[in-house]
């Protein structure tokens, strides 16, 4: 369990861990499972700040939001009420296009920004599909695209307390609240990457079968001096799947801002 | 209790390979469809129908779309040429599924012109649709009956102002001039229907006084009318069987075995429809947190069943007629013996003043589908207009 604030007046669970330089992560679609080893990985070299987006976990979601933009602001107020400076912004899947939405408004609080397989943008043409269409395939086919190793994503929902389960209920809603028309993405996003004027680095599983690399490069090509690396053994959550490869991926990239 | 005739108008020639795929509805793909045998059928359910109007029967039509299950993708359309075909018959729309339609607006244009035409024959359903409804229409299944709720208050108001234009601000829809012409004949509005499974659905329409409607299912039926008539009483008035609807499939023969192989027929739809790729079955946002906790636990494997009047569970898909018969999903057999299992179901529910007669599910041939039509119109409909509220309901 996390500590609780309100922000905007926005009611927030955020996870916090370690010390170091400040990483405010965002989390995937998913859900945050801070209690994976990724967290612990992460908050060796540096203070962790996660929150359960509105909607997941403990945080709740107002009534009047319901759009990526209102995500970015809110973390954008808590950037601001945590005080942050020189921070790492880092976001996953869901989290990244909330990330960049963020860094295309403002960097000041942030020296870097880290993306690990984000959605957020639109790439190829009207019949092309840049994001699967997670919500017409199977949980079984989700999983297979998802992780590099299946098995190593299984949850037992049978064996879940049922305010664990009514927290994912409520986070799946909560995902299609904000993604599901355009499909996890905004149209216009791509064409204001060009703003971000922070040192960003992308994330890649090789193995991601949700988002591909060459949709990163997309990402890549249209932030200026941006960088990407790809984990092995690894599909659309790296960080969940290698904790050691993307920590230690995370700090060579933190190192160098 | 009226009568309201209706079918799905199916493409059933499509449902082996449906099946076969496991899928008969959102990734079935349309090649599986002869355009020109669509056409027939549409043609011959048409006429079943117009036959309605003929032996006394109200009708009523719904719509679902990309699936091999339903041919009538609006509601509108269909009703448009049956109010042409039709004297007497009132014509229920149940209904457009407002939760996923971009223009409500265009909903309520389209119910005034039908009323026009029809001399103030239409009855207007505002439902939510079913959960695989919603890929085909693209909507967001996030905050859908919030959605709902501002359409159907919408509607409401471009139906009965007469003085507009209004201009509406909404959380989902924005209008500057909403002044729909031609307006209802029935004023304030054509009377309205909603559709639901649970007891807060029966709360909710009885808030607003609407005919509440479920299919298929005794046991989930009678809580969900209980919860209306006790919070209709919270609100001051007395909730008759006219605000309660219920569908169920009617075989009716000259014999009770031609009534149950009719029945059996129908029921092939019911054993039929619910086979959808699992994805489509429950977007995230349309069923409840609660309804969504009991789904994780019970595992992936689960399928959702009815239960029959003994709490035994029964599987749709693999049902007999008999099983059918017992969740009083299906009415079956003489004029006398469909009759007296109606009148009993009308006790057990605490008086329903609405059957949606299922009569033709797609397998059953025209014939069969005409004599089932017109011996339930003239041997049965008349009898259960007679049925009222049940005596021990009225004394509660």
């Amino acid at each position: 369990m996390g500590r609780h604030v309100t922000v905007s007046g926005v009611h927030l669970e955020i996870e916090e861990k370690g010390q170091g330089r400040p990483i405010l992560f965002l989390h995937p679609g998913e859900g945050l499972q801070a209690g994976r080893a990724w967290f612990d990985r992460l908050a060796d070299n540096h203070r962790v700040i996660a929150p359960h987006h509105p909607g997941f976990g403990g945080s709740v979601l107002p009534d009047w939001m319901g759009t990526v933009d209102d995500l970015a602001y809110l973390y954008l107020d808590l950037a601001a009420e945590l005080k942050l400076d020189n921070a790492v912004l880092a976001g996953a899947c869901f989290g990244g296009w909330v990330a960049a939405e963020m860094a295309v408004r403002n960097t000041n609080r942030f020296a870097g920004l880290l993306l690990t397989a984000p959605f957020g943008i639109k790439v190829g043409g009207v019949l092309d599909r840049d994001i699967i269409d997670m919500h017409a395939i199977s949980r079984a086919e989700f999983m297979r695209r998802a992780w590099a190793d299946p098995t190593k994503g299984e949850i037992d929902y049978t064996r879940l307390a049922d305010t664990e389960l009514a927290g994912i209920a409520r986070g799946r809603e909560t995902l299609a609240v904000f993604g599901w028309k355009p499909y996890m993405h905004n149209p216009r996003l791509k064409r204001w990457l060009h703003r971000i004027d922070i040192p960003t680095h992308l994330i890649w599983g090789e193995q991601d079968g949700i988002v591909s690399t060459a949709y990163g490069e997309a990402w890549k090509s249209d932030i200026p001096n941006a960088t990407m690396e790809t984990i092995p053994n690894a599909g659309h959550y790296p960080h969940w799947e290698q904790p050691d490869g993307f920590a230690s991926r995370t700090l060579a990239f933190t190192a160098r801002l | 209790m009226r009568t309201w005739y209706f079918s799905e108008m199916a493409y059933h020639p499509a449902w082996d390979r449906g099946l076969a795929r496991g899928s008969l509805r959102v990734n079935f793909p349309s090649e599986n469809l002869d355009p020109v045998e669509a056409g027939t059928l549409l043609n011959r359910y048409l006429d079943e129908f117009a036959l309605c109007d003929e032996v006394g029967l109200d009708i009523m039509v719904n719509e679902h779309h990309s699936t091999a299950t339903c041919m009538t993708v609006s509601v509108p359309m269909a009703l448009s040429i049956i109010a042409r075909e039709t004297k007497k018959a009132r014509l229920l729309s149940l209904g457009n599924p407002i939760a996923n339609r971009p223009d409500p607006v265009r909903v309520a244009e389209e119910m005034a012109w039908l009323d026009c035409l029809s001399g103030g024959r239409i009855e207007m359903g505002l439902v939510k649709g079913a959960p695989y409804e919603i890929a085909p229409a693209n909507s967001n299944p996030g905050r859908l009956m919030r959605r709902y709720w501002e359409a159907h208050d919408l509607i409401i108001k471009a139906l009965s102002t007469t003085t507009g234009p209004f201009s509406w601000e909404g959380e989902f829809f924005q209008y500057r001039a909403v002044n729909i012409w031609p307006r209802p004949i029935q004023q304030p509005t054509p009377p309205i229907w909603m559709t639901g499974m649970s007891v807060e659905t029966g709360t909710l329409a009885a808030e607003r006084g609407h005919v509440v409607g479920t299919l298929l299912s005794g046991g989930l039926a009678k809580p969900m009318f209980q919860a209306y008539r006790k919070r209709a009483r919270e609100l001051g008035w007395e909730a008759g069987p006219d605000r309660m609807a219920y569908a169920a499939i009617i075989g009716v023969g000259n014999t009770r075995e031609e009534g149950l192989r009719r029945a059996d027929t129908i029921a092939d739809y019911v054993r039929t429809a619910p086979v959808v790729f699992e994805p489509f079955t429950n977007p995230p946002g349309y069923n409840s947190v609660g309804a969504n906790v009991a789904m994780l636990k019970a595992g992936p494997r689960a399928h959702r069943m009815v239960t029959d009047r003994n709490g035994v569970p029964i599987d749709h898909r693999t049902a007999t007629v008999q099983q059918f018969m017992d969740t009083e999903t299906v009415f079956a057999g003489t004029p006398d013996d469909v009759f007296n299992q109606l009148k009993a179901f009308n006790e057990r529910m605490g008086g329903v003043g609405h059957l949606l007669f299922f009569g033709q599910g797609g397998q059953m041939n025209h014939q069969d589908a005409k004599a089932n039509i017109s011996l339930f119109g003239k041997e049965v409909a008349p009898r259960l207009l007679e049925l009222g509220m049940p005596e021990q309901v009225a004394a509660e």
